[in-house]
């Protein structure tokens, strides 16, 4: 490979570690500062990415006998014409929405339970948007996927090029989402979160409504993953269910946030280089060890090492000395 | 014109399965009281304290705060009344620090909406100052100022019980439930934390309902001391009064030492 060849895998790679990024921030969230343990990633991931890629995509052309019925043909519409593709933002912003509703909806039954049936509710969640995009295919032609997905600001550079601008385009979104989850979780708001994590009844008797704290949680970690399904869908350009295995979609999530250190928003992104990094990295490997078993069982001891010599990850959660009043 | 119990529990019962813990349990306690509650192991104590605080409901009865109905609420909405507790295990926020632990406290504050922080940070910062100030101060009353930055769950037993303590004066509250604030803690503090609470109720006019097995401590510090028994008020009055009834004599050492007696 030349050195061109090079740095358009790295910065491919980069676009897919950056995806992940916004995954592993969601993920924070939830289980790093609330302790929410969402076990079905891969739904919202799914939702996130359907959604938008259905809202924008073309609908489809009976001649081709594809069997979707709906394309909300965003990306031709001319909403408002500031000059970009303002069809990719409203993408972002439904696929957002819709993750945030099913949070609601999902948190609202379940929140007030023990941990357990949260745990149980997103797994089936997660289960039941692939199942249903599997099976009814007039929803997003089935397993044979939905393709033609269109490119945000597609004509400003030459194809070769294209991927270095939407590596700009996902940096600027994932650099957004971080200042905003930072902000937000080092705030009281953030310092309630981190209460209900260590001591729900004890938060509960400092006065704080848990079961509010955990649902407003639930369903801001649940947009940003939204964000982050609508991003790789229109990255990869090309959905199918088999997407959307536990294994790449959920588990690896989980491997980002233990490796590069749950509770700290840096260590959320940093794992996800560093675990995309090994994950794609071996492949490269020869013989037995490129083989996709063989990965991921490094990745499962790549986890075993963190816990055993960093128990916190790479970064851990940094203890917060406030001192606004002597500043 | 009679003044009104700040708390008032009518028949009230709880069930744990086939166990009744609290049996037809009624009793009444006047503001700015330091009450004493006592009673062998097993007596209810600690479960009456979780169905006054909204921990769990009543199976039945009624418990009223300041003229108002409040079994079957939850823990957050006794408290929005005035209402805090503490636990007899302490439950602190392990990996926050001391500090963070008291700033939590305080309600309402602005900064616990998740949109402040982003749209109007400036007010948020400005009351953290002033919610800061207050929890250094309320460390310094519990001697626990130099470990304000330690994490919570660092701290002896002793001084998560004195956290504990300092969790409910940073809610500014009417009434305290303070289950057995004095375990675990050591001569000298013990004697400022009974001096705490009594600044307290005089200064501020906090009741006190006391848990507690030093009768050094509750006989020093509390009037009235309530007794219980197997679930239900068995005495009730002036520490000199208690202390002499065969009732609590016979329920702490067994019916033969009274009959001897």
């Amino acid at each position: 490979m030349d050195a061109i060849g090079i740095v358009n895998y790295l910065v491919g790679f980069a676009i897919m570690a950056a995806i992940y990024a916004v995954f592993a921030l969601g993920l924070n969230v939830h289980w790093g500062f609330t302790g929410l343990f969402n076990i079905g990633i891969a739904g919202f991931f799914a939702l996130g990415a359907y959604t938008s890629a259905l809202m924008t995509t073309k609908p489809p052309d009976p001649a081709l006998f594809e069997d979707f019925v709906f394309g909300g043909n965003w990306s031709e519409t001319h909403f408002l014409d500031l000059g970009i593709d303002l069809w990719f933002f409203l993408g972002l912003a439904a696929a957002a929405a819709v993750c945030g509703i099913i949070a609601l909806i999902i948190g609202y039954v379940t929140l007030r339970l023990r941990d357990d049936y949260l745990a149980i509710a997103t797994l089936g969640i997660a289960e039941t948007v692939r199942l249903f995009f599997l099976n009814e295919k007039w929803a997003a032609n089935g397993s044979k996927g939905l393709y033609r997905i269109p490119a945000f600001l597609e004509g400003w550079v030459s194809p070769e090029h294209y991927d270095y601008l939407y590596l700009v385009v996902v940096l600027v979104v994932l650099s957004a989402l971080f200042l905003a989850v930072e902000r937000a979780v080092k705030s009281p708001w953030g310092r309630v979160l981190r209460a209900i994590r260590e001591d729900e009844v004890a938060a509960e008797a400092s006065g704080k409504n848990v079961f509010r704290f955990k649902l407003q949680a639930f369903i801001f970690g649940a947009v940003i993953m939204g964000v982050g399904g609508a991003l790789f869908a229109h990255n990869i350009r090309f959905l199918s269910p088999l997407t959307f295995d536990p294994l790449l979609a959920t588990f690896v999530i989980w491997a980002m946030l233990m490796v590069g250190g749950s509770g700290n928003n840096r260590g959320a992104i940093l794992g996800a280089f560093v675990v995309w990094g090994i994950w794609t990295g071996t492949q490269f490997l020869p013989g037995i060890f490129s083989d996709p078993n063989f990965r991921f069982f490094m990745i499962g001891v790549l986890i075993v090492a963190v816990i055993l010599l960093r128990p916190g990850g790479i970064l851990g959660e940094e203890r917060r000395i406030t001192r606004a009043a002597d500043s | 014109m009679e003044e009104q119990p700040i708390l008032e529990l009518r028949d009230v019962v709880k069930d744990f399965g086939g166990v009744r813990a609290v049996d037809q349990c009624s009793l009444r306690v006047m503001p700015g009281a330091v009450a004493g509650l006592i009673g062998p192991n097993g007596a209810g104590k600690t479960t009456l304290f979780n169905l006054v605080s909204g921990a769990m409901p009543p199976t039945s009865g009624e418990i009223l705060f300041r003229g108002r109905r409040i079994d079957g609420m939850r823990m957050h909405q006794t408290f929005e009344l005035g209402l805090v507790r503490t636990f007899q295990i302490p439950r602190e926020m392990k990996r926050m620090t001391v500090l963070e632990n008291l700033m939590l406290v305080p309600a309402p504050q602005l900064g616990e909406r998740p949109w402040t922080s982003w749209l109007i940070p400036w007010m948020v910062d400005r009351q953290e100052r002033r919610i800061e100030s207050q929890a250094l101060e309320v460390l310094e009353f519990v001697s626990l100022s130099h470990l304000a930055d330690e994490y919570a769950g660092n701290l002896s037993g002793g001084q998560k019980k004195l956290l504990e303590f300092a969790r409910t004066l940073m809610a500014q509250p009417r009434m305290v439930l303070l289950d057995e604030p004095g375990a675990g803690v050591n001569r000298t503090l013990l004697r400022e934390l009974s001096a705490g609470i009594l600044r307290a109720s005089v200064e501020r006019g906090i009741t006190f309902v006391i848990i507690e097995h030093d009768m050094r401590l509750v006989m020093a510090l509390c009037d009235p001391i309530i007794v219980m028994a197997n679930g239900a008020v068995i005495a009730e009055g002036p520490p000199s009064n208690v202390q002499q009834d065969p009732r609590v004599l016979e329920a702490y050492l067994g019916s033969s030492f009274s009959g001897a007696a």
